[in-house]
């Protein structure tokens, strides 16, 4: 009886717990078709479209950039096509092994292994492709066509290098291009809203500009992207290519710039340090631009080697600094004329207003003095002969006079402390001295004696040579101006300087007394008399980097090179009517009128003729 | 119940599960076909191990459940010999010491436990009255942690798992009282801090982590999930149709032949195929819980109803984890996926159940 009992017990429990179990695992079984069920159908519209992408990619195909023009239509920069040999370090195990098999056929002999190691590891790790070889040969081509099935991370493919025509030549103005910014891919995104695979369209030889017209015209030189979908497996492998939408060929940029006036800026200049920007006074466009040393852009556009590259930025020269734009140098006495205009403005002078020059002038206030260039002055001296002289005791008394208030407002009018130009990549604007800059950044209140250093450029005042360029053209042109620019922009405003009282005699005796500067027998570029088909006003400068008290002291300081003074210029030409204004600085060049003034009459000669 | 009634010669089997048995290898086999892309060699290899392993199953369900009640020790100590020997001399492939040779084929003895286990758990609880004592349950309770920790040490999670489930159901349902399971079950969650630190490798860990929030990885573990809903999610209803799945022939899902083919099921089928196979599941799983309620002792319910118990829960287990739902751990979808330890476990298993259930007491103990 006790055992029928147990065995009722024993079989009713066991039939509870079993199906409580049942009940348990059906439950399980409705949540797992219930999860089956959202996945397949509540969800199966993204999960379709995520097996799609899965198998399929999309990628951004270069459209052929746009080629670059100079004024007379010489082409500066184009494309050349070239089959490069591109690996994709993501699916390569081996890098050695890979490079060994493929030295076996391909001459890698130009590899630099290590710096190759680098950028394989950079590549891999953001899933990027990377060019083995840049233009192999065609029997190189045939070579890896016949072991192309050997490779799965190794592919042929014609891509486009930039090629400029003359490399050192528009380096710093044109510019080189380089693999876009993630801003760049971001932006493409988006432009592609199809694209989903932002790092493989890295991978086809995308370019963006990366400095200069390159760089500020890149949307208008880089046309439309066209697309190509792959499918793809789990591995990458290509199964089959279609294009999805054909690219559009980018724009051609028709410049302003020069080709003969940078042929000949570049011989002239004989790579020492310095800059020449010329321009257009009809149009106000520069025509030329050049920063000097230079390099070649299209080693930086289509790859240099480490060794190389470390050579140029540990230069002491310098090369990559674009003087042009962004070099600070005192304009020096060049800043005469413009003092000269404030003076017979404000009618603190007229021409026949003149002063005794012994040599220097003594700031009253506290007996400092301030030395001419030349010993025992100039004697008696009018304006007319200050200038053409170059006479600093006549520029320290004027200045001496004038108003800082009102004459920070005259050198911005002459474009100092602004942007120049509309379209140059990186313009340093600068600044234009005055007492609350000075409170601002030095600590210390504004002196007279600063007021008098402006007078001849000196001090504080400074300025690129592009500024210098615009305020040659805004002399030359006699006031009227527009903003400066790297092609022929038709929609610039003209624009005029508000002067109160200054007449066109005024601006004309200006002029004389330029082209003085080198015609007159006591000129400080006299030396350019001869060098010359064309009559030419220029003011010279000599940009000192210390302060000294007298000329001896300067033989002790030009033993090292680099604490020589600045040769400036500013000229434009021919007189009389004007057609290009250009600004020479040379650094250390040590006299504006025999080593600036060559090289801006040989580009006045080139533009000219 | 008998298939052929002669004096001499008797054959026992269900036709239920015979039928649908069969129904889910040939579903499997074709299912393999597609998965393995037409390798007629995996193909064939598992087509002979789903005929080997019917007939295997025939031929055990044969001898009446006392023999397996006599031998369940012998059956048990040997598996754990074998697994024993797998580890120290068996083949180490992928880090694991989970095979023993045989030359043809390997066989892996950690597939076999879960069955002999609970064979042997069962024949030494149906001798206990009830209700089962605290030694009683001490001692399978260790010997149920001996079996998890040597297959765990092969290492091979999934397998322990399923033998430590198998053990538990046994004890569950042998009659183990509701106020042990219920202090058990409260010790384990509160240990879980102190299993989760010392008792898992740092890839389990990242498996649990990954589940909880797939999205925080999607190319490293993450993957693998990610992959098999995108199989499933993309089948739709009725599917991409035989050797269409695009997640599986171009190498995004991964293990698409083992663990994974449920996710090529569910991307060529679709819902509709998935259904079906559920169901098929289902009504093997229920007509096993109808024959361990209708058999004729308490052995042969025990053993039933453990054995159906593992069978179920392999199958959950296996496409929990296909759709995501939990972690990632080495679990076949039976008589389905690629292997023939697994497969041929589940045919003796069932060879077992259909002899514990078509042999009928004839004389009354």
């Amino acid at each position: 009886m006790s055992k029928l009992n147990q065995t009722y017990v024993e079989v009713r429990s066991f039939t509870e717990r079993i199906i409580l179990a049942s009940i348990i695992f059906f439950v399980v079984g409705i949540v797992i078709f219930a999860q089956v069920f959202s996945l397949q159908v509540l969800n199966f519209d993204s999960y379709e479209s995520a097996a799609l992408n899965n198998k399929t990619e999309t990628l951004a195909i270069q459209p052929l950039r746009g080629i670059i023009y100079d004024r007379n239509n010489n082409i500066l920069v184009n494309n050349i096509p070239s089959f490069d040999l591109i690996i994709v370090p993501s699916r390569v195990e081996n890098l050695d092994l890979l490079l060994q098999h493929i030295s076996s056929f391909i001459n890698l002999e130009d590899l630099k292994i290590e710096d190759f190691r680098l950028q394989f590891n950079e590549a891999k790790k953001f899933n990027r492709e990377l060019t083995l070889k840049r233009n192999i040969t065609e029997e190189e081509k045939i070579k890896f066509a016949v072991r192309n099935h050997l490779f799965e991370a190794v592919f042929v493919e014609q891509r486009y290098l930039r090629n400029s025509l003359y490399p050192e030549l528009f380096s710093h103005a044109l510019g080189y291009v380089g693999n876009p910014s993630e801003e760049k891919l971001t932006s493409l995104k988006t432009q592609l809203n199809s694209l989903n695979n932002i790092e493989q369209t890295y991978t086809s030889g995308l370019i963006e500009g990366k400095i200069g017209a390159e760089n500020i015209y890149d949307t208008f030189l880089s046309g439309e992207f066209g697309t190509k979908q792959r499918e793809v497996d789990a591995r990458g492998r290509t199964l089959s290519e279609e294009i999805v939408s054909t690219p559009k060929m980018g724009s051609d940029l028709y410049t302003s710039l020069d080709l003969a006036s940078h042929q000949a800026a570049f011989s002239a200049m004989q790579g020492r340090r310095g800059a020449i920007v010329a321009v257009d006074i009809q149009t106000g466009s520069i025509v030329t631009l050049f920063s000097s040393p230079t390099f070649s852009s299209n080693k930086l556009s289509n790859g240099i080697s480490q060794d190389e590259f470390k050579i140029l930025i540990e230069s002491p020269d310098k090369p990559f600094f674009d003087r042009a734009m962004r070099g600070r140098y005192p304009p020096a006495s060049a800043i005469k004329p413009a003092i000269a205009i404030y003076g017979l403005d404000n009618r603190l002078i007229d021409w026949k207003f003149s002063i005794e020059d012994p040599g220097f002038f003594v700031l009253p206030e506290d007996g400092r003095i301030y030395r001419d260039w030349k010993e025992g002055g100039h004697g008696k001296t009018n304006l007319f002969k200050a200038i053409t002289q170059s006479s600093n005791t006549y520029f320290f008394e004027l200045a001496y006079r004038s108003d800082i208030k009102s004459l920070k407002n005259y050198f911005k009018d002459f474009g100092l402390g602004k942007k120049a130009c509309l379209d140059c990549f990186n313009e340093d604007s600068v600044f234009v001295p005055e007492p609350e800059w000075k409170i601002k950044e030095h600590n210390f209140g504004w002196f007279k004696g600063d007021t008098v250093n402006l007078g001849v450029g000196q001090g504080y005042l400074i300025a690129t040579p592009v500024q210098l360029a615009k305020y040659a053209y805004i002399l030359a042109n006699k006031g009227v101006h527009k903003d400066l620019s790297l092609t022929f922009n038709s929609t610039k405003d003209s624009k005029e300087l508000e002067l109160r009282n200054l007449s066109q005699d005024d601006w004309s005796k200006i002029h004389e007394s330029m082209v003085n500067v080198i015609e007159g027998n006591t000129g400080t570029a006299r030396r350019l008399k001869n060098l010359k088909t064309f009559t030419v006003a220029a003011k010279t400068g000599t940009a000192e980097l210390v302060s000294l008290e007298s000329k001896e002291d300067y033989e002790e300081t030009r033993l090292d090179s680099n604490l020589r003074d600045h040769a400036v210029i500013i000229a434009f030409g021919p007189i009389p009517n004007p057609r290009y204004a250009v600004s020479v600085v040379v650094e250390n060049g040590e006299s504006g009128g025999s080593v600036a003034g060559p090289i801006a009459i040989d580009v006045l000669e080139a533009l000219i003729k | 119940m008998r298939f052929l009634d002669y004096k001499i010669f008797r054959i026992y089997y269900d036709p239920y599960l015979f039928f649908s048995i069969f129904f889910l290898s040939t579903l499997g086999l074709f299912f393999l076909y597609s998965a393995s892309q037409g390798d007629l060699s995996i193909f064939l290899k598992q087509s002979a191990f789903v005929v080997i392993g019917l007939g295997l199953m025939i031929l055990v369900s044969q001898p009446d459940p006392q023999v397996y009640f006599s031998y369940a020790n012998g059956a048990f100590f040997v598996t754990i010999a074998l697994i024993i020997i797998a580890i120290f001399f068996g083949p180490t492939i992928n880090g694991a010491n989970r095979w023993i040779d045989l030359g043809v084929t390997t066989i892996q003895p950690s597939e076999f436990c879960k069955i002999f286990l609970p064979v042997f758990l069962s024949a030494y609880l149906v001798q206990k009255s009830l209700p089962i004592n605290f030694k009683s349950t001490l001692i399978p309770v260790l010997i149920i942690f001996a079996c998890f920790m040597l297959v765990s040490l092969q290492p091979d999670l999934g397998t322990a798992t399923l033998i430590l489930l198998s053990g538990l159901f046994i004890l569950f349902l042998a009659g183990l009282n509701w106020k042990f399971i219920g202090i058990s079950f409260g010790v384990f969650i509160l240990s879980l801090p102190f299993l989760w630190n010392n008792f898992l490798a740092p890839f389990q860990k990242q498996r649990i982590a990954t589940l909880l929030n797939p999205e925080s990885d999607p190319f490293g573990s993450g993957w693998n999930i990610a992959q098999s809903k995108i199989a499933i999610g993309s089948g739709g209803f009725f599917g991409k149709g035989f050797g269409e799945g695009t997640q599986a022939n171009l190498y995004f899902l991964p293990e698409s032949e083992t663990d994974f083919i449920f996710a090529v099921i569910g991307e060529e089928f679709g819902l509709l195929g998935i259904s079906i196979l559920m169901l098929t599941y289902f009504f093997i799983f229920f007509r096993c819980i109808y024959l361990a309620i209708t058999a004729r002792d308490r052995f042969c319910r025990l053993v039933i109803g453990s054995l159906s118990l593992v069978f179920i829960s392999t199958f959950v287990i296996n496409v929990g984890m296909v759709i995501g739902i939990l972690p990632v751990v080495g679990m076949p979808l039976p008589f389905i996926s690629q292997g023939g330890s697994s497969i041929i476990s589940f045919y003796i298993a069932f060879g077992i159940i259909v002899s514990m259930a078509s042999h009928k007491k004839l004389i009354p103990r």
